[in-house]
C-alpha cells in the first residue's frame, strides 16, 4: 500500500521553477531515500508533503489524505525532522519531549525514547548543553515521540561523527522495523546506500529516477588485467559477462552482476595466469553524476 | 496547550532579562524613592511606565523573533498543534510578567516608600491594560518586522530610549522644551505615562489619551499581524 502518493508536483518562485512535475510514491515499511543536490527541490518536495508548503499544483496525498485540507488529521499521523531548527537553549531535555508527546492524541511513552536514543543520562540537561550528536539524536526523537506512521528525517546524521553515524543508521533500522515508514533526504550516499530500500534522485525539480541503491547503480562492472601466461578463450560465455576486448595482453572484461568470481573461476580452471586484476565497481555516485551530469558535494 | 503554558513559563523564569525587567523599575524606584515626599504622585507611575515598556519593547519581540529564528515556529507547524498558540501563550506570559512588575512595584512603593496609591482602582486598571495594549502592539511588530533575535533586541533598545525620553522617563516633562513635551504627550508610552500620572493625582484619565492608545493598539497590532512570518 502507497503510504505517499506525489503526483505531478510543480512550484515556481517568480523566475525560478523550483519543482517542474514530480512523481514518487512511498510504500508502507520502506526507507524511502530522497538524494539530490541543495537547490534541486527535495526539501520543497518533503516540506509540500508535510503540509508546510503549498505546491502550485499537483496532488499529493498521505496515507489517503491532503496535507493542507486535512492537514489536523495528517499531523497527527506524521514525525518530522526539520533541517536547522533548534529548540530554546533553557529548554531541559525531558520537557521538550513530554512536551511534545503532549501534542499528539496517542503518543509514545517519552521514557523509553529518552532510553532508545541514549539520553537518558541527559534528561535533565538543557538543549543548550547538547552536544551536536545528542541534538540530533534528541530531534529524531522528538519525531518520533508521536507514535507517527511516517517519519520524515532531513539530513539525518549531518555533524555527527562516523561512529554517531553508523549508530544512528542502526536505529534507524529499528524505526522501520517497527513498522514505520521513513523518508530520508540525504546528500550522504553511503547513508542512501545503507539505509534506503528505494531512492528518488532529483535532479532540476525532477526526479530523474527511482530505484533500488543497487538497482541504481545497476549497469555494468569492469575487470581488467594483464595476460601473464596461458590462453584465453570462452570467457564471453560466462553468466553475466556481457563484453571482452584485448589490447595487447591487456584485457577488459565487463560484466553484470557476479560475474567476477565466474571470471577468476574461469580463468584458474584453464590455468591461465593473470597480474594487475582490478575490478572497478560502479558507486552510486558513478550511478548519480551519470544521472544528473554534475558530480556530488 | 496547559503543557504548552507551563514550560514557557519555566523558561520565562530561566530566562534572565525576565528578572532584569522586574527588578530594574524596582531599583529606579528604591534609588529615587528615598527622596520623594510621602504621598508622591510622579515617581510611581514613571516606575510603572518604564516596567511596562521594558516588557514590551525587550522581552516580548526578543523571545518571539528567537523563536522565529530558531526554527521553533516552524517546527511547531509540522505537529497537531498551531504555532498560534505558542504567540497566545507568549502574549498572556509576558502581560502576567508586566502586571507581576506593577504589583511589585506598587507593593514597595505603597509600604515601604510611603507613595501614594491612586483612590480610582477601576481608571487605573483601564489604563493599564490599554497602555499596555499599545505597547505590547509595539514589541509585536517588531517581532514582526525583525529578521533574528538580536535584531529584534536591538530594534527594542532603539526604539526604548526616545520613547522614554519622549515619555519624560528621563527627563521630567516640565524640563522638556514646550513643542517636544507636546509631542511626546501622544506617543504610546507618553500618553500611557500622562494617563497614569492623572490617575494618581485623583483626576479621571483625558478621554482623548485613552483613544490615542486605543488606536495605537488597533493599528500597530493590525500591521504586525499583517506583516508577522512564521518563518
Amino acid at each position: 500500500m502507497a503510504v505517499i502518493e506525489v503526483t505531478d508536483l510543480r512550484k515556481r518562485y517568480a523566475d525560478l521553477t523550483v519543482l517542474d512535475g514530480v512523481s514518487f510514491s512511498v510504500e508502507e515499511g520502506e526507507i524511502f531515500g530522497i538524494l539530490g543536490p541543495n537547490g534541486t527541490g527535495k526539501t520543497t518536495t518533503v516540506e509540500s508533503v508535510e503540509g508546510l508548503r503549498r505546491p502550485d499544483s499537483g496532488l499529493i496525498r498521505v496515507l489517503g489524505l491532503d496535507p493542507v485540507q486535512d492537514g489536523p488529521k495528517v499531523r497527527e499521523l506524521i514525525g518530522v525532522q526539520l533541517q536547522q531548527t533548534q529548540l530554546p537553549e533553557n529548554l531541559k531535555v525531558w520537557e521538550a519531549l513530554d512536551l511534545y508527546a503532549s501534542f499528539y492524541a496517542k503518543p509514545r511513552d517519552w521514557r523509553e525514547l529518552l532510553e532508545e536514543w541514549g539520553l537518558a543520562d541527559k534528561r535533565n540537561a538543557r538543549f543548550g548543553k547538547l552536544s551536536g550528536g545528542q541534538k540530533q539524536r534528541l530531534f529524531i526523537a522528538l519525531a518520533l515521540v508521536g507514535n507517527p506512521r511516517v517519519a520524515f528525517l532531513d539530513e539525518l546524521t549531518t555533524g555527527l561523527d562516523p561512529q554517531a553515524r553508523r549508530a544512528t543508521w542502526e536505529l534507524i533500522k529499528q524505526v522501520r522495523a517497527s513498522g514505520v515508514t521513513v523518508v530520508l533526504v540525504s546528500h550522504f550516499m553511503d547513508e542512501v546506500e545503507e539505509l534506503c530500500d528505494r531512492v528518488a534522485v532529483f535532479n532540476h525539480g525532477k526526479v530523474v529516477a527511482i530505484d533500488s541503491p543497487a538497482g541504481l547503480v545497476g549497469g555494468e562492472h569492469q575487470m581488467r588485467f594483464t595476460l601473464m601466461a596461458g590462453d584465453m578463450v570462452g570467457l564471453e560465455g560466462l553468466p553475466g559477462v556481457t563484453g571482452v576486448s584485448r589490447e595487447g595482453d591487456r584485457v577488459v572484461v565487463s560484466g553484470r552482476g557476479d560475474f567476477a568470481t565466474a571470471v577468476t573461476a574461469h580463468l584458474a580452471r584453464h590455468q591461465v595466469l593473470v597480474s594487475d586484476l582490478r575490478l572497478d565497481r560502479r558507486t552510486l555516485e558513478d550511478a548519480f553524476t551519470a544521472l544528473t551530469g554534475r558530480s556530488f558535494g | 496547550m496547559m503543557k504548552l503554558a507551563i514550560v514557557e513559563t519555566k523558561l520565562l523564569t530561566r530566562e534572565p532579562g525576565a528578572l532584569f525587567s522586574l527588578l530594574i523599575p524596582l531599583f529606579i524606584l528604591v534609588v529615587f524613592g528615598s527622596s520623594i515626599e510621602p504621598g508622591d504622585t510622579v515617581l510611581l507611575p514613571m516606575a510603572l511606565a518604564i516596567a511596562v515598556g521594558l516588557v514590551s519593547l525587550y522581552l516580548l519581540p526578543t523571545t518571539l523573533a528567537t523563536y522565529r529564528e530558531r526554527g521553533i515556529l516552524r517546527r511547531l507547524s509540522t505537529t497537531p498543534v498551531r504555532p498560534g498558540n505558542l504567540l497566545a501563550v507568549q502574549l498572556l506570559l509576558q502581560l502576567v510578567l508586566a502586571v507581576t512588575a506593577c504589583g511589585l512595584l506598587m507593593a514597595v512603593a505603597g509600604t515601604v516608600l510611603g507613595a501614594h496609591l491612586p483612590s480610582r482602582v477601576l481608571s487605573g486598571v483601564l489604563v493599564f491594560l490599554v497602555g499596555t495594549a499599545s505597547m505590547f502592539a509595539i514589541g509585536l511588530l517588531i517581532a514582526a518586522l525583525a529578521p533574528n533575535g538580536r535584531a529584534a533586541n536591538g530594534i527594542g533598545v532603539l526604539l526604548y530610549f526616545p520613547m522614554a525620553y519622549l515619555a519624560g522617563l528621563i527627563q521630567p516633562m516640565q524640563q522638556m522644551p514646550d513643542i517636544v513635551a507636546a509631542i511626546g504627550e501622544y506617543t504610546p508610552l507618553g500618553a500611557f505615562g500622562q494617563s497614569l500620572r492623572d490617575v494618581w493625582a485623583g483626576s479621571a484619565p483625558s478621554p482623548l489619551l485613552m483613544g490615542v492608545m486605543a488606536a495605537y493598539a488597533l493599528v500597530i497590532s493590525i500591521a504586525a499581524a499583517k506583516f508577522f512570518r512564521w518563518e
